[in-house]
């Protein structure tokens, strides 16, 4: 009888302290939850900082996020297909709404139920789902360890950089834009990527790690374990927000962007407040929030002025920004398995 | 009392419904072309054994969990060996330094090591403190780093089977085997040993099986570069979508485990001839 | 030698944390913890003293290695900056503070918390239920019993976690709770299983037998006599199966999807994608209440003596 009621007396205390820890904070009205995706890095911040409490004082509803690449989120949707989708909204980057709107993975996005929409200029109101922003790439470095500005991608063969240089996984698309830069630069195009590959080869000595994604990437920085990459350049102002030391460099070669955007996905469990949470994403005064330093996300809304720091690095009007050079990714998308595999490869130790 | 096996029946029937089944429905997987087409095939088979890719993956998986049991081995041994000669309250405390690591989330744990293996990390710190090296040296997504890890996070489950069964030893036949002039070390390797080869087969299968599969040291430590069987199931699985293949894979992976844990398990029976005292 | 006149159940009279060898199943077995072996009078030599030195030595490293890298994650945790090193440049609770924001945790360690319990439970009843059925089971089939109920634990749960979402597909079901928890349980029970059958071990079949012959029914044997004296070993049992499922990442990769989010997968993700302190200080939490449940379990169910058996 004792150990009985020992035993007993032990399993209610631990009950009784998880419960007991648990209550207060779960003392919260049960209101509902959207369940969206977001992007690792300044993405995900942004999205948590910013827009959740946004949102939640617009509906009172609470966000609860899924941080995946594009890709991810696409085989995701591609698994769930026919059933309930894992998540309400897309965060997906240019090329790959082709594909998710091929496959029936996402809704047209309902303008009529989003009054922000009209607001964005022309170009970023796409009937799949609006432009919430634009990303680009060049260089970043750590101004401390390496005293030279780097002035190309090419300077990332120097062979004083060597283990310190950082790439990101080709399935994340930093590393496609990357890669399909690289290509070009180095002779090839949208058909064929063979110059990428053997320009590859000859980086991989420099090489010290291969982030899967960007979040991990922006760890690397942080914990000094690289200090030159290709890199994006709000996630490079958020590194410096936090102290990282990093500066970013428009490449010789030119900036090169892709645009990124929210989508409704098929089936969603919670449709109307998967838009409500979209359009407030198109929000002027949203979009001036995250424009803002730590985050810099590039605005799309017309009624939002550029900042300085994009307006000094990236872009001095919206009519400079529509011209950063991007890519044909309908080329690009049906070898992208490919050329995934052919990578991991290559970098495999 | 014989009767009562009745009781083990409840258990018996989630197993099969839900451990047993699953790994039949993973094999007729494994079998087909195209998740659609129901004909059987070992295309998926031979898409793996037919790529150098595949089979350095399988390779260095086995040979990761094999360098990281020997290193769990070269230092559980001695904590197993002290705890079990230990006085009563000095072991209770030992067992309880043993045993907190691995009831700690094995996230929070491998978490730990991020920030110890990075370049301006705890680890290089003492290093260079120690002059052992003079730049900061690569620990972080190397295998190196990674072996070290998992022989922390898995050191527990040699330590903790190797305890009880030395426990168990008489103390009379260490006795017997001094009296009759075998020093400390002939008799530890001469009679300890042998007898506590129970315990050390079953460290050594649960500590392999564990390194094996530890998906989420192998991927937060390894990074992107160093590929190991988890990490590829996962990336067929979840990242391409391809399941026939994930399933090919997760099966090869399950043959080879259960290959190296046979081949454990006899070398452990052989020497169990030599006398136990259980 | 222990005999039939000993009074199993009473709580007096037995020393905190020894258990009871009943039956005198090893007579050279020393009654108190695992066998204390203090060498008998022998005279030091060098070679005692270098076999002495280097297992000290190694077991010294290997407790350093054990458990240096939970106290670093503590300290980490305290820090006052946004970044992740050791020593950290200055001290505040200011990342604990922020847990008490971090809704998207809590809900997934909320979620962690309801599954392990249930997994606990469902092991606990399944898990007795099978030890007792097999340990007293003719051998062949209480062999293959046992190495079928065991299996979870040496085959890579990984592959299983997969094969399980397969075959939830092919019935036609989609990832939730309650088969995430049946999940859990396939790999938790094994630990039940185990400390149950070794409890189960040490205690004497003469004492069923005289409970029989007294005239009390299976249910109230097993009620009065065994639960008793296997009480210990199912607690250390639903302990590990516990933290077990609380800390599963392989079967919760493949069942527990964005909606179901489980906290290590939620903590696994955060470390992979954005290093945030936060991170470090729920991992301070998870080991603060682990040490705490530990001593818990150490008190009531006399954690280290099961493990060791």
């Amino acid at each position: 009888m004792g150990s009985n009621v020992n035993r007993r007396k032990f399993l209610v205390a631990a009950a009784g302290a998880g419960v007991g820890a648990m209550v207060p904070l779960r003392a919260r009205a049960q209101s509902k939850t959207l369940v969206v995706a977001t992007f690792p890095g300044t993405w995900n911040e942004a999205h948590r900082n910013l827009l959740a409490p946004y949102f939640k004082k617009r509906t009172g509803a609470s966000v609860t996020q899924s941080i995946q690449l594009a890709t991810e989120q696409l085989a995701k949707l591609e698994a769930a297909k026919g059933g309930r989708p894992p998540f309400d909204v897309a965060i997906l980057d240019e090329p790959q709404v082709f594909d998710a709107a091929k496959q029936g993975l996402i809704d047209e996005y309902p303008e009529a139920k989003s009054p922000n929409f009209k607001d964005l200029f022309p170009a970023y109101q796409d009937k799949w789902g609006p432009k919430i922003s634009l990303q680009v790439i060049g260089i970043g470095y750590n101004p401390n360890k390496i005293k030279t500005r780097p002035k190309s991608y090419d300077d990332l063969l120097n062979p004083a950089y060597k283990g310190r240089v950082g790439l990101t996984a080709l399935n994340s698309q930093l590393g496609m834009a990357f890669l399909a830069e690289y290509n070009r630069i180095h002779g090839g195009n949208e058909t064929n990527f063979d110059p990428a590959f053997t320009a590859l080869r000859k980086l991989l000595p420099n090489v010290g790690a291969v982030a899967a994604n960007l979040g991990a990437y922006a760890t690397l920085w942080q914990q000094e374990q690289v200090d030159i990459a290709p890199y994006n350049f709000n996630f490079v102002q958020t590194l410096k927000a936090k102290g990282v030391p990093v500066e970013f460099v428009v490449p010789e070669t030119g900036l090169v962007g892709w645009t990124t955007s929210l989508h409704l996905t098929k089936n969603a469990v919670e449709p109307d407040l998967a838009v409500q949470y979209i359009d407030s994403h198109l929000a002027a005064d949203m979009q001036s929030e995250m424009e803002k330093p730590p985050y810099d996300i590039i605005p799309t809304n017309s009624k939002v002025p550029l900042s300085a720091a994009i307006m000094q690095t990236v872009a001095k009007t919206p009519a400079d920004l529509s011209k950063i050079r991007g890519f044909e990714w309908t080329k690009i998308n049906p070898q992208r398995t490919a050329l995934i595999e052919r990578f991991n490869r290559e970098i495999k130790l | 009392m014989r009767d009562e096996w009745p009781l083990a029946l409840p258990l018996a029937a989630l197993f099969v419904a839900f451990f047993v089944a699953p790994f039949f429905v993973l094999l007729a997987l494994s079998l087909r072309v195209d998740v659609q087409v129901h004909a059987l095939s070992f295309a998926q088979y031979a898409k793996f054994f037919g790529d150098t890719f595949n089979l350095s993956i399988l390779w260095s998986t086995v040979w990761l969990a094999i360098r990281a049991t020997l290193v769990c081995l070269l230092f559980g041994y001695p904590i197993a060996w002290v705890c079990s000669r230990a006085p009563a309250r000095f072991q209770s405390l030992l067992v309880f330094a043993v045993v907190l690591p691995i009831l700690t989330s094995v996230v929070v744990r491998t978490f730990a090591w991020i920030v110890i293996l990075g370049r301006e990390g705890v680890m290089n710190d003492v290093l260079r403190a120690l002059h052992i090296v003079d730049q900061p040296v690569p620990l972080l997504f190397t295998e190196t780093g990674v072996i070290t890890v998992l022989a922390q996070v898995q050191m527990p489950l040699m330590v903790l089977p190797l305890f009880a069964t030395l426990s168990r030893i008489d103390p009379n036949l260490a006795d017997a085997s001094a009296a009759l002039g075998a020093g400390a070390w002939r008799t530890f390797f001469r009679v300890t040993v042998p007898l506590s080869t129970p315990g050390l087969v079953a460290g050594c299968i649960l500590v392999f099986s564990a390194c094996a599969t530890a998906f989420v040291t192998q991927t937060l430590i390894g990074g992107a570069r160093l590929v190991y069987m988890p990490l590829h199931i996962y990336q067929q699985a979840v990242g391409a979508n391809n399941w026939p293949f994930a399933a090919a894979i997760s099966v090869v992976f399950t043959i080879a485990v259960m290959i190296v844990i046979y081949v454990l398990n006899r070398a452990g029976s052989t020497s169990r001839a030599y006398g136990d005292a259980r | 030698m222990a005999t039939l006149v000993e009074d199993p159940v009473s709580p007096t009279g037995r020393p905190k944390g020894e258990p009871r060898p009943l039956g005198g199943q090893r007579s050279d077995e020393v009654a108190s913890v695992g066998g204390s072996h203090a060498p008998r009078a022998q005279s030091i030599t060098w070679d005692v003293r270098s076999q002495r030195a280097l297992f000290g030595i190694l077991t010294a490293i290997a407790i350093v290695f054990l458990l240096g890298p939970t106290i670093i994650v503590l300290l980490t945790s305290l820090t006052a900056t946004e970044s992740l090193r050791f020593p950290p440049h200055g001290y505040s609770l200011r990342w604990y503070k922020a847990l008490l924001d971090a809704d998207q945790m809590q809900a997934a360690a909320w979620n962690s918390l309801i599954v392990a319990f249930w997994t606990t439970v469902v092991s606990v009843v399944l898990g007795t239920a099978g030890a007792l059925g097999i340990a007293h089971a003719a051998s062949r089939f209480a062999r293959a019993a046992d190495l079928l109920f065991m299996s979870p634990l040496i085959l890579p749960a990984l592959a299983f976690g997969f094969a399980a979402l397969v075959y939830i597909h092919q019935l036609g079901f989609h990832p939730s709770i309650p088969l995430l928890i049946v999940g859990h349980v396939v790999v938790c029970v094994p630990f039940v299983l185990r400390t149950t059958i070794a409890a189960l071990a040490q205690v004497d079949r003469a004492l069923f037998d005289a409970s029989a012959s007294l005239g009390a029914g299976w249910w109230m044997t097993f009620r009065r006599v065994t639960l008793p004296l296997i009480g210990r070993g199912v607690g250390a049992g639903a302990f590990l199966a516990f933290m077990a499922s609380f800390d599963n990442v392989p079967v919760s990769l493949f069942l527990a999807d964005e909606r179901t989010e489980v906290l290590p997968i939620h903590l696994w993700q955060q470390i992979d994608t954005n290093l945030d302190v936060r991170t470090a200080a729920i991992s301070g939490v998870i080991i603060i209440v682990t040490i705490v449940l530990m001593v818990l379990a150490e008190r009531f169910a006399g954690l280290s003596r099961q493990l060791s058996r």
